[in-house]
């Protein structure tokens, strides 16, 4: 989902900047808030940061020939919400724009705002609506996750398509053919997140189901409904 | 008893479709590079603008990798430090639970 550095034009670096910006400085507060709050979050914080940082790593081959990643945004997304999981995005952004050419400072704001915004975003609003509802936690998990992930691709997709549109068809049909590139390939690899994900979500529970209560992640009930069902 | 592992049934058979899928596109499709989809793109970008790629010159001037051996360590670095976290607070709560 990297933008590459020199593959958007300062004007656009300089909007997505402006965007990114005040998401992680709330995002800081937050994160200062919730660890003041209570300590025993901490080591939630390592394990949902920790995926971010193995499933960010690894490109994997996809069904149209080419490479991409998973974003792991997907559970610190539920945990700690989407500004939170941007500060741990930009770590994991800047020591790859910094370290492997992959993205760049100019950029990290687009990479940022797709990868640790946009994407979790969508995922901690799936995981807000379906919360409440019968459905059960894997699946929310699992949903939550993958649509994270595809919302990261999407957004990288937009970003490029309005900075570069084609000169038939403009923004949208540019939209579209970012999309093929890097939406169609996310597919697999989001389902796959997710599955993963949710089953990483069943050990959390297994281990430290009390965590997920005192920080209101999900209720007694479902926690322990979700127990008894798989 | 009931059975308890269907998570983890259904997570083996999604990364198995998925290796799967990864061995007939790279027999079937005979121009599969699998480059990165960022390469990919930025070739779009490029095909878009109408300028060629090597023309695209980074704002910000950038270190890169030297080689594709130093990049993937780094990227195994960053593995590792997640790797890491998510083990060691396993591990710890593993230890909690047990004192409980």
């Amino acid at each position: 989902m990297h933008i590459m550095e020199g593959f958007l034009p300062w004007q656009w670096c300089l909007v997505w900047w402006i965007i990114a910006l005040p998401c992680l400085i709330y995002g800081f507060y937050q994160l200062k808030k919730v660890l003041a709050a209570d300590r025993e979050a901490l080591p939630l914080l390592g394990v949902t940061g920790g995926f971010i940082f193995i499933l960010s790593s690894l490109k994997l081959p996809s069904v149209t020939g080419s490479c991409s990643h998973p974003t792991g945004t997907g559970l610190s997304a539920i945990s700690f919400g989407p500004w939170i999981t941007s500060v741990i995005c930009a770590i994991v952004l800047l020591f790859q724009s910094l370290f492997l050419a992959h993205g760049g400072l100019s950029v990290l704001g687009a990479n940022i705002v797709s990868m640790g915004i946009v994407g979790p975003l969508a995922g901690y609003t799936v995981y807000r609506l379906l919360r409440d509802t019968s459905v059960n936690m894997y699946l929310t998990v699992f949903l939550a996750t993958a649509l994270a992930d595809m919302f990261t691709y999407v957004t990288t997709s937009l970003e490029l398509a309005l900075a570069y549109p084609a000169e038939t068809g403009g923004i949208i049909s540019s939209f579209v053919l970012f999309m093929g590139i890097f939406a169609i390939t996310q597919i697999p690899l989001a389902i796959v997140e997710g599955v993963v994900l949710a089953l990483v979500f069943k050990y959390i529970i297994t281990l430290k189901p009390d965590i997920l209560i005192r920080l209101r992640i999900f209720s007694e009930e479902k926690i322990n409904a979700a127990r008894s069902d798989l | 008893m009931q059975f308890r592992y269907t998570l983890e049934v259904l997570t083996i058979i999604a990364i198995v479709v998925f290796c799967a899928l990864f061995l007939y596109t790279s027999s079937t499709m005979g121009d599969a590079e699998f480059a990165g989809s960022d390469t990919v793109g930025s070739g779009l970008v490029a095909e878009l603008s109408g300028t060629s790629e090597d023309e695209i010159l980074p704002l910000i001037p950038q270190w890169a990798p030297p080689s594709g051996e130093i990049e993937s360590c780094l990227f195994a670095l960053q593995a590792a430090v997640g790797g890491i976290l998510v083990g060691g607070v396993f591990g710890y709560w593993m230890g909690q639970k047990k004192k409980a």
